[in-house]
């Protein structure tokens, strides 16, 4: 009864987030300089065909009306249709009027759904990659505050956080694609082509990780209830496994569900760099192609992506710790 | 004395004798070429337009795959030794029958990759088809109604533009820079299924467009052969380090467009090679003729005295080629103009002064449009230009954009493109300068100057109805050019150095200096 009443409650908050952000990128999208249907028709259409297909396409109408005929595709599941894609999903450029030529147009819900997946597969193994990276060095440091292990982890973390992605991409690719040719580095053609941008992305994240759980651990290491665990006869792997990192588990699920949230933002250099045909290319396309279906399309599924994952965080914290109330 | 077993030696050394001759000697003392058993990978730097008829776009890339899967009647290489050089490829002959009348025989036994022959019928389909005023690529001398076609039979084509009182002999040079469509497609229209998919008669067909990649595959039927490589991967990779970071892992055969310092990392990479051309291509900075500031030709002449194109090749360095006319050293007319305008400060601030405006006093703020991303050197030159001619009292400001917002203002609109100045480049495969020409410069088209002078319109019809090709030069270097760079409705910057890198073992490559490829006889050395 407890989840139901919380997955409703948690639901319909995260409905009303998904509602503003949707508001609000809509509105900023046409009030920003560059007109798509430009974009669509070429730069050698003559002006009077813009108009007649910007208000064919109803784009001339009041930005409240334009957003409420949107709206009520989006509730139907209509996303719409991309500005520019064809249904090929290829990324093109303007370059004639005979807009009515070009090949049908791509749904948005395809042009999502078939990049997605690739994004998902490439945020899960970033994640994996950070918490093999994270959590030796975190927990140790978190055993010895103040010692060396500590300063380890401290050291490990500022360096980490202090590498622009974009350079550390083409570094990697450089080291373990063109030099050892260990790893594909460009485009996508299996699960060796994640690998890779994986790792950039893992590297990204992890101090994050490793500077929250060397304090958890640290924090629930000095409680009482650790100190005298000794005296109960446990060992101390038990007190460190059992005790000391259930409870350093929380703060760590917390800052991994943000994580997970900032990941999708973070595809977008690391895709682009590594031409990963996920989301984040996609989205980057969308915006240099001022294509506003897509790009509202991929806001409210990230939007919605990142409401899912912290209800999933939450509900996973208070079933670790029952006295957590969210 | 001659018995079994000196027999047997002896048979045994002239059979070694005779097979010696067969033996390619190559085999050890060259090196050998092997047919490569996968797709060859070419990334773009440029992505396509949607709708696959050629004569809807004018987009750089796309011509790049129409490279690979279109015939073409001729080519042309247009190295600077030979310049003029013209191979016949779909036409076997063309002769010049009259001044306004041309007669073109076609090579028998091609076919479309969809299986239809190709005849003069389809030649006849695309003149008509592709000079059509609605077409976005009319590259034509004159629209439909300026010529008539004739097709006496299968294979002889003859075009007469007594009706456009111009000369035949255009349509010599065009002709190695128009593909050639079938008449069965064609005949749907433009909505047709000329929009979903290229069908041509080159050595590669078309398969499918799969996200960013344009799928190729070999067309066993191609008439000089069948091609040497399976297929081509032609695909959009909008990152400059990644195009050169997937060459440099064995991910890429070919890539285009590189920056100068890239140049430099990759000259020193042995299993990497490097090709150079002086392109048709120019880059220029357009003047938005058709409002103010620069509808008077005063301020045009004076922007373009206040710019030192040496500082310009100094940022280019081994990417552009100095030249100083209004089309490519290789392009046809081209000559050095004696009055084409210099940096010369003092004369910029005496122009300034003329026309109203001494010192830059009371110009209104001028915006200069650039792109990022696909040219090289763009941001880098456009500050050196925006910073010169702000010493001359221009107030310029420089507006650098990602390639789709910038084409998306790229183009000549009613009352004026938007701002005031914009930088861009024109690439036409063929020595015909009037592809460039006629198309910037001429009221009826002025892309994205937007020009509308009478006396240019004049010059560019006197060079087109000239009887002869001398008279057309004369025309062209007399008066066309030389009126060009007095009205300055645009400044050519420099010619741009087409640079691609490819793996060192792929031989066979022929890269035309518009950036088509033929591929149809690439192989491996192994």
């Amino acid at each position: 009864m407890f989840i139901l009443r919380f997955l409703l409650r948690r639901l319909a908050q995260g409905a009303l987030i998904i509602f503003l952000v949707s508001a609000l990128i809509f509105t900023l999208l046409r009030v920003v300089p560059g007109d798509p249907v430009r974009l669509m028709a070429g730069g050698m259409a003559p002006e009077a065909l813009i108009e007649e297909i910007a208000t064919d396409m109803g784009l001339r109408d009041p930005i409240p009306v334009q957003f409420t005929r949107y709206m009520s595709g989006v509730v139907q599941g209509d996303l719409g249709q991309s500005f520019v894609r064809p249904a090929n999903g290829a990324a093109v450029g303007g370059a004639s009027f005979d807009d009515s030529t070009r090949s049908a147009r791509a749904e948005v819900w395809d042009l999502i759904a078939d990049t997605a997946p690739k994004t998902i597969q490439l945020a899960c193994l970033a994640m994996v990659f950070a918490l093999m990276i994270a959590i030796p060095i975190g927990v140790w440091g978190g055993l010895h505050p103040g010692g060396w292990p500590d300063r380890i982890a401290l050291y490990t973390s500022s360096v980490f956080v202090s590498l622009p992605n974009f350079w550390l991409g083409i570094i990697l690719a450089l080291l373990l694609s063109v030099k050892l040719k260990l790893l594909p580095a460009i485009g996508y053609g299996g699960f060796a082509w994640t690998i890779l941008p994986a790792l950039v992305l893992a590297i990204e994240i992890a101090p994050f990780i490793i500077r929250s759980l060397t304090v958890s651990v640290a924090q629930i290491m000095g409680q009482n209830f650790i100190e005298i665990a000794g005296v109960r006869g446990l060992s101390r792997s038990q007190i460190i496994f059992r005790h000391g990192a259930k409870n350093a588990a929380v703060p760590l699920l917390n800052l991994l569900g943000v994580q997970f949230s900032m990941l999708l933002g973070g595809v977008l250099v690391v895709e682009f760099i590594f031409d990963y045909p996920g989301l984040g290319l996609l989205t980057i396309n969308a915006v240099m192609q001022r294509d506003f279906p897509l790009i509202q399309g991929i806001a409210i599924v990230t939007a919605a992506a990142f409401v899912l994952i912290n209800i999933v965080v939450d509900l996973l914290s208070t079933l670790i710790d029952p006295r957590l109330e969210y | 004395m001659l018995n079994r077993r000196s027999f047997l030696n002896y048979a045994a050394m002239a059979g070694a004798g005779v097979a010696l001759h067969r033996v390619n000697p190559d085999f050890f003392l060259g090196t050998a070429h092997a047919a490569i058993d996968r797709p060859l990978v070419f990334l773009s730097a440029e992505n396509i337009t949607g709708n696959w008829d050629p004569t809807a776009h004018t987009t750089l890339s796309q011509s790049n795959i129409e490279g690979f899967v279109m015939g073409f009647l001729t080519r042309a290489p247009m190295r600077p030794e030979n310049p003029d050089e013209v191979i016949y490829e779909l036409a076997t002959e063309i002769n010049e029958l009259s001044a306004t009348r041309l007669e073109i025989k076609l090579r028998e036994g091609v076919t479309f990759h969809d299986g239809k022959p190709f005849t003069s019928e389809d030649v006849k389909a695309t003149f008509v088809y592709g000079s059509g005023l609605d077409r976005p690529k009319q590259v034509y001398p004159g629209a439909t109604d300026t010529f008539e076609v004739e097709t006496p039979d299968d294979y002889t084509v003859i075009v007469d533009t007594s009706k456009g009182g111009y000369g035949a002999s255009l349509f010599i040079f065009l002709a190695s820079y128009l593909p050639m469509l079938s008449a069965k497609d064609i005949a749907e229209g433009p909505q047709g299924i000329l929009s979903q998919r290229l069908n041509g008669t080159g050595p590669f067909k078309f398969v499918e467009q799969r996200g960013n990649d344009t799928v190729m595959e070999a067309y066993p039927d191609y008439f000089k052969g069948t091609p040497t490589i399976p297929g081509v991967t032609f695909s959009f990779v909008g990152d400059a380090t990644t195009r050169m970071l997937s060459l440099m892992n064995g991910q890429a055969d070919v890539i285009e467009r590189l920056e100068p310092e890239q140049l430099e990392t990759l000259e020193g990479n042995d299993e990497i090679k490097i090709s150079k051309l002086v392109s048709v291509e120019n880059k220029y900075l357009w003047f938005r003729c058709s409002k103010p500031p620069f509808d008077n030709p005063l301020l045009r002449k004076a922007a373009a005295h206040a710019i030192d194109r040496e500082l310009i090749m100094e940022v280019m360095g081994t990417a552009g080629h100095a030249s100083a006319n209004f089309v490519s050293p290789i392009k046809f007319g081209y000559v050095d103009l004696d009055n084409y305008p210099e940096y010369d400060p003092e004369e910029c601030q005496r122009l300034l002064a003329e026309a109203g405006y001494p010192g830059g006093q009371g110009l209104p703020e001028i915006e200069y449009i650039t792109s990022t991303g696909f040219y090289p050197k763009t941001k880098e030159y456009g500050e050196v230009i925006a910073a010169l001619m702000q010493e001359q009292g221009f107030p310029v400001t420089l507006n650098v954009m990602e390639v789709a917002a910038w084409n998306e203002r790229l183009y000549d609109r009613p009352g004026g493109g938007p701002g005031h100045m914009v930088d861009c480049g024109w690439s036409t495969g063929s020595p015909e300068p009037d592809l460039v020409l006629r198309t910037h410069f001429h009221s009826t088209s002025k892309r994205i100057c937007g020009i509308e002078d009478p006396e240019i319109d004049a010059a560019l019809d006197e060079e087109r109805n000239a009887a002869s090709l001398e008279e057309r030069q004369a025309s062209l270097q007399g008066n066309l050019m030389p009126m060009l760079a007095d009205k300055v409705p645009a400044l050519s910057l420099f010619t741009s150095v087409l640079i691609h890198a490819m793996r060192a073992d792929l031989d066979g490559l022929f890269i035309y200096p518009d950036g088509l490829s033929d591929a149809s006889q690439v192989t491996e050395a192994s």
